[in-house]
């Protein structure tokens, strides 16, 4: 099996409040995109596949490893990319000693850091702002430090919470480019509420809501879903997105009503 | 073209494209350009730290802590407001065996996810984020020690703190350090660290002659139990089965 993520009726609570309930996925190689309104799971999902957090129930596996020791979870994380939803920063660091530190607590081997600390830095374009302090780039360059610190190690696994948030629209662009071409060695998770995003990058799509995986396809499915369904929406697989939704939606509706 | 209109750009356009005979593939040679000039080189401090402790990651970590401002003054209040209280010399021995658990989760909240920007971040990493917050104690309380010393050179105020407390806690804080490196495990570390503050907390009740009221002190035995029971919670939820693995 070549799935790089296998997750089997996996759930977590926050108290009473259950923000994923029940999910089932498997995920190959390639870009992968996970959609949803706020609310509906997808960081909480995100962040138990980059072991951030334990799920309450389920089981989840990463790379072929079990995420829940501590040897497995650690070779896990040699090979993982995860930018957060909420990336933080320190302020008082260059954008080359960010990417450095963080390739060092990836334990990547100290010979190769310099190098795929350039690499990484070129791949997002702040090249001419290596030796600037954090404190002095605006948000979208902030942003794509954090996607230069998530792929110095070549990761196998790269997850990524809202990534083109603060992105303008060519930066944007170019970032869905180095998507495709990190999804051709590697098994990447996008989680966006943008739709144009998962349109141009993703191979294969699911849509979450209220802790539930309700649709899982390829974008052009997705955008079939919304034929003759009268949805709105300004673009064919916004259409398709809202279609979908509100036909889930009636569906558990129907379902809780029973 | 400035980098701030410009992903995966012109380095990666030369780079995908293969040199003909004779050429000279700019991007490789832009690249190693580049890592020679944006190297950082390592300190003598920070090679030293990462021989000891058999990881750069850490190394770097533990350089880095006192330049993370607001968690570094936080943690620093807490370790002094524990350590006044330790030195104040109450009789009890209790507030000095609970002043390092108070220091150590004023640390753990100034340098987790109280205020620490990148902790969502660092919680993903493979250099286990206990073993990181173990480099920060030290680091805290190795640079507060620094300054104790100095400050107890030029007044007598900081003596009592700076040796009953911060040096003390220094030396206990790289013992555990250097076994959980040993042990591979931060958890072993944070109890050799602890039992090695016991010992010197009773040790100093037994030479002041006053062990056995620690004993058999009747008002004690409450905090005991109550000391107990969190250690045994500790114990529970660290060697605890988690759910939802495989």
């Amino acid at each position: 099996m070549n799935d790089n993520i296998v997750i089997t009726d996996l759930a977590r609570r926050f108290g009473r409040f259950k923000a994923v309930a029940g999910v089932d996925l498997e995920v190959g190689a390639g870009v992968f995109g996970l959609l949803g309104p706020n609310g509906a799971g997808k960081t909480s999902l995100l962040r138990m596949m980059a072991t951030v957090i334990r799920p309450s129930s389920g089981r989840l596996r990463l790379l072929g490893r079990d995420p829940g020791s501590y040897g497995p979870r650690k070779e896990i994380r040699r090979r993982l990319g995860y930018l957060p939803q909420n990336f933080g920063h320190y302020p008082s660091f260059t954008v080359a000693e960010f990417v450095e530190y963080f390739a060092l607590l990836k334990e990547m081997p100290p010979q190769r850091i310099p190098a795929a600390v350039a690499s990484a830095i070129e791949r997002v374009g702040l090249g001419d702002r290596a030796r600037k302090k954090l404190r002095t780039l605006s948000g979208g360059m902030l942003r794509r430090a954090g996607i230069a610190q998530a792929i110095v190690n070549d990761p196998e696994l790269v997850l990524l919470d809202e990534p083109t948030a603060g992105l303008d629209p060519e930066q944007r662009v170019a970032f869905r480019a180095l998507l495709r071409e990190l999804g051709q060695r590697a098994t990447v998770v996008v989680s966006t509420h943008l739709v144009e995003d998962v349109g141009a990058a993703c191979t294969e799509v699911a849509l979450m809501d209220g802790g539930k995986i309700v649709f899982r396809g390829t974008p052009g499915e997705l955008t079939a879903g919304a034929e003759g369904a009268g949805a709105a929406g300004d673009a064919p697989l916004e259409r398709g997105y809202s279609a979908v939704l509100a036909q889930a939606r009636a569906t558990a509706a129907a379902a809780a009503r029973s | 073209m400035t980098g701030g209109d410009r992903m995966v750009g012109s380095h990666e356009d030369v780079r995908e494209q293969p040199p003909g005979p004779g050429d000279v593939d700019l991007g490789r040679v832009w690249l190693r350009i580049a890592a020679d000039v944006w190297r950082r080189e390592p300190g003598w401090l920070e090679r030293l730290a990462g021989r000891l402790l058999r990881s750069p990651g850490l190394a770097r970590a533990l350089l880095t802590t006192p330049s993370l401002l607001l968690p570094w003054l936080i943690a620093s209040v807490v370790v002094f407001g524990a350590g006044a209280g330790a030195a104040a010399g109450t009789g009890q021995p209790l507030v000095a065996l609970l002043a390092p658990v108070v220091a150590g989760a004023g640390i753990a909240y100034a340098y987790g996810p109280g205020t620490d920007p990148a902790w969502e971040l660092s919680c993903s990493m493979a250099v286990s984020d206990r073993m990181v917050l173990l480099v920060r104690a030290l680091a805290v309380f190795a640079l507060n020690a620094a300054l104790g010393l100095a400050a107890s050179a030029a007044t007598g105020a900081a003596v009592a703190v700076t040796f009953s407390w911060l040096v003390p806690m220094t030396a206990v804080c790289a013992l555990a350090l250097a076994a959980a490196t040993v042990a591979g495990s931060a958890n072993v570390g944070v109890a050799a660290g602890l039992a090695a503050w016991l010992i010197t907390v009773l040790s100093g009740e037994v030479v002041a002659g006053r062990f056995t009221v620690v004993v058999t002190e009747s008002s004690l035995v409450l905090p005991y139990l109550g000391f107990a029971a969190v250690c045994g919670a500790i114990a529970w939820y660290a060697t605890r089965i988690p759910r939802g693995t495989a």
